[in-house]
C-alpha cells in the first residue's frame, strides 16, 4: 500500500456523464455501511481528498477543469474511473465535444466497469484498491436476478454474422477476419450492458453474465472472443463469410422449405460463392435463375 | 400454385429484349436513394463483356413464391405477402446479419453498409420504377404463371 493511503477521501469529479454513475456514487451513502470505520469518507474540496473518482467521458469545457482538480490533490494520489464513459467515451465516442477518456488526460489507476455500475461495486472496487476486506459488502455484491453484466460469448454456439456489431451501439464489439479465421471479439471497456447483443443473437450465443469483480487495472484486458473458420469463395478465394453461417441458415431453410434434391445441391454450390461474384458473372445469374425456376416449378 | 399465387404480379426480365441502356438502375436509385448512383440500386443488369457474346443478364427480385431469403431471416425482418406476393424486409427487424445476401442463390438482397441492415427490391409498392421506364420493356410486369413459363423457356429450355 502506498504511504499515507490506508483511508480513501473520495472527491467527484464529473466530467461530462449523464449522472447516471452520479447517482450510483451518491447510492454509496444509502448502502448502510459503516464507512467512515472502512477509512472511506467523501470529501468537499479537492486539497482534502486523495481519491479522485471521475465520471463519464472528458470533454472540451472539463479538460482544464479535470487537469486542475488533479494538480490540487496532494500526492500519493489516485484515479479511479467509474463507468464505460470513463474508461472509453462509451456511448459519446465521436460526439464533436469530447477530447477522450479520462486516461488520455490523467494516469487512471482502476476501471470500475458498468453503465452504471451498481453503488455495491463501486465500493468494492475502493476496498480492493485499498487492500481492505469489507465483510458486510459480500451479501449486497450477490448478483440480483436478471442484472445485466458484461457480455459472454459462447464459442461453440456462435455462427460469426456479425449482427451483433453491426447493431451494438457503443461499438463494443470489433470484428478481425484473418485469411481462414475470423475473431469476434467483445471490449467490456466500451459496453453499455444494454443487451442488444444478447437479445438479436440469431443462435443465442451471446449472454449477459456477470463476474464476481467488475472492475479492472488493464482495461484492454478484459474481452470475451469467439473464433470461427471462414469459407473461401469458390471463384475469387477470398475469405467472405463464417462456414457456420452458412451451415445455421442452410438448416433452417431445409426445416421450413422442401427444396428438389438437385436445386438444393446448387444451393449447397452457390452459398459458396462470395455475393460480388454472384452478382458479377452471367453464368451465375443464369445458374442462380435455374434454381429459383426449378423450385418455383415444384410449387406449381 | 394456388389461385391466388398464380395472378401475383411479378417482374420479369427478358434478356432478348434488353438493350443495356441501363435506365433501369438509374431509377430504382433515385426512387429508392434519392440519388442516381448505380452501386445503389436494387436492379442491376449484366453485360457479358469478355464473352463477347452481347448478352444480358439481370440480377431481379423474383419475389418467389417460397422465398428462400423469408426461410433464412433469423430475426422476422423478411416477411412474404400473402395477398400481393411481394417480399419485403422490414428495416425496423432487419439484424444486419446478412443471411438472406448469402443464401439467396442471386443474391438479390444487398447489405446497406449505412443503413447497417439488407435492402432488396419492394416492387415499389405496386407500380415499379424499373418496369415503368424499361422502353424496350425488358422488365415487365407479369402475372407469376406468365413469369413462370418465360423463366422455363428461358432458363430450363422447357416449351
Amino acid at each position: 500500500m502506498k504511504r499515507g493511503m490506508n483511508d480513501i477521501r473520495i472527491f467527484r469529479f464529473d466530467a461530462s456523464s449523464c449522472n447516471g454513475c452520479d447517482i450510483e456514487v451518491l447510492g454509496i451513502l444509502a448502502l448502510g455501511l459503516p464507512l467512515s470505520e472502512l477509512g472511506i469518507k467523501i470529501v468537499d474540496t479537492p486539497q482534502e481528498a486523495n481519491t479522485l473518482v471521475v465520471l463519464g467521458g472528458v470533454n472540451i469545457k472539463s479538460e482544464p477543469e479535470l487537469e486542475e482538480i488533479y494538480e490540487l490533490i496532494e500526492p500519493p494520489r489516485r484515479v479511479i474511473a467509474v463507468g464505460s464513459c470513463a474508461a472509453t467515451m462509451g456511448i459519446f465516442k465521436g460526439g464533436y465535444t469530447m477530447t477522450g477518456p479520462v486516461d488520455e488526460i490523467i494516469p487512471v489507476e482502476l476501471y470500475v466497469m458498468g453503465c452504471p455500475p451498481r453503488p455495491q461495486v463501486i465500493v468494492s472496487a475502493l476496498a480492493d484498491a485499498l487492500g481492505i476486506k469489507i465483510k458486510e459488502i459480500e451479501p449486497l455484491l450477490k448478483t440480483p436476478e436478471g442484472f445485466r453484466g458484461e457480455p459472454v460469448v459462447s464459442s461453440g454456439k456462435c455462427i460469426g454474422c456479425a449482427a451483433c456489431m453491426n447493431l451494438c451501439p457503443a461499438s463494443a464489439i470489433e470484428i478481425d477476419d484473418t485469411d481462414d479465421e475470423r475473431i469476434i471479439k467483445f471490449t467490456h471497456k466500451d459496453c453499455i450492458y444494454c443487451a442488444t447483443c444478447q437479445e438479436i443473437c440469431p443462435s443465442e450465443a451471446v449472454e449477459l453474465a456477470y463476474r464476481d469483480k467488475p472492475w479492472f487495472g488493464d482495461k484492454e484486458a478484459a474481452t470475451a472472443e469467439a473464433t470461427l473458420e471462414l469459407k473461401k469463395c469458390l471463384l475469387c478465394g477470398i475469405p467472405f463469410v463464417a462456414s457456420k453461417q452458412v451451415d445455421w441458415a442452410i438448416k433452417k431453410i431445409e426445416e421450413k422449405l422442401r427444396i428438389p434434391q438437385e436445386a438444393h445441391d446448387q444451393l449447397l454450390r452457390t452459398s459458396s460463392i462470395c455475393p460480388d461474384c454472384r452478382r458479377k458473372s452471367i453464368n451465375q445469374v443464369t445458374e442462380a435463375k435455374k434454381i429459383l425456376t426449378s423450385i418455383a416449378i415444384r410449387t406449381q | 400454385m394456388t389461385d391466388n399465387s398464380s395472378n401475383q404480379k411479378v417482374i420479369v426480365f427478358d434478356p432478348e429484349l434488353c438493350t443495356g441502356c441501363r435506365y433501369c438502375e438509374v431509377v430504382c436509385s433515385f426512387k429508392h436513394y434519392g440519388c442516381i448512383d448505380l452501386s445503389k440500386s436494387y436492379v442491376r443488369i449484366l453485360f457479358n463483356g469478355d464473352e463477347g457474346t452481347g448478352a444480358f443478364e439481370a440480377v431481379n427480385c423474383q419475389h418467389c413464391e417460397e422465398p428462400i431469403c423469408v426461410s433464412a431471416c433469423p430475426s422476422e425482418a423478411l416477411e412474404k405477402d400473402e395477398r400481393t406476393g411481394w417480399v419485403k424486409i422490414n428495416p425496423l427487424k432487419c439484424i444486419g446479419c446478412q443471411m438472406c445476401v448469402y443464401l439467396c442463390p442471386l443474391s438479390v438482397p444487398f447489405f446497406d453498409e449505412e443503413r447497417k441492415a439488407a435492402v432488396k427490391c419492394d416492387f415499389c409498392d405496386g407500380d415499379p420504377e424499373c418496369v415503368r421506364h424499361c422502353s424496350p420493356a425488358a422488365l415487365r410486369v407479369v402475372t407469376r404463371e406468365e413469369a413462370l413459363q418465360l423463366n422455363k423457356r428461358l432458363y430450363l429450355g422447357i416449351r
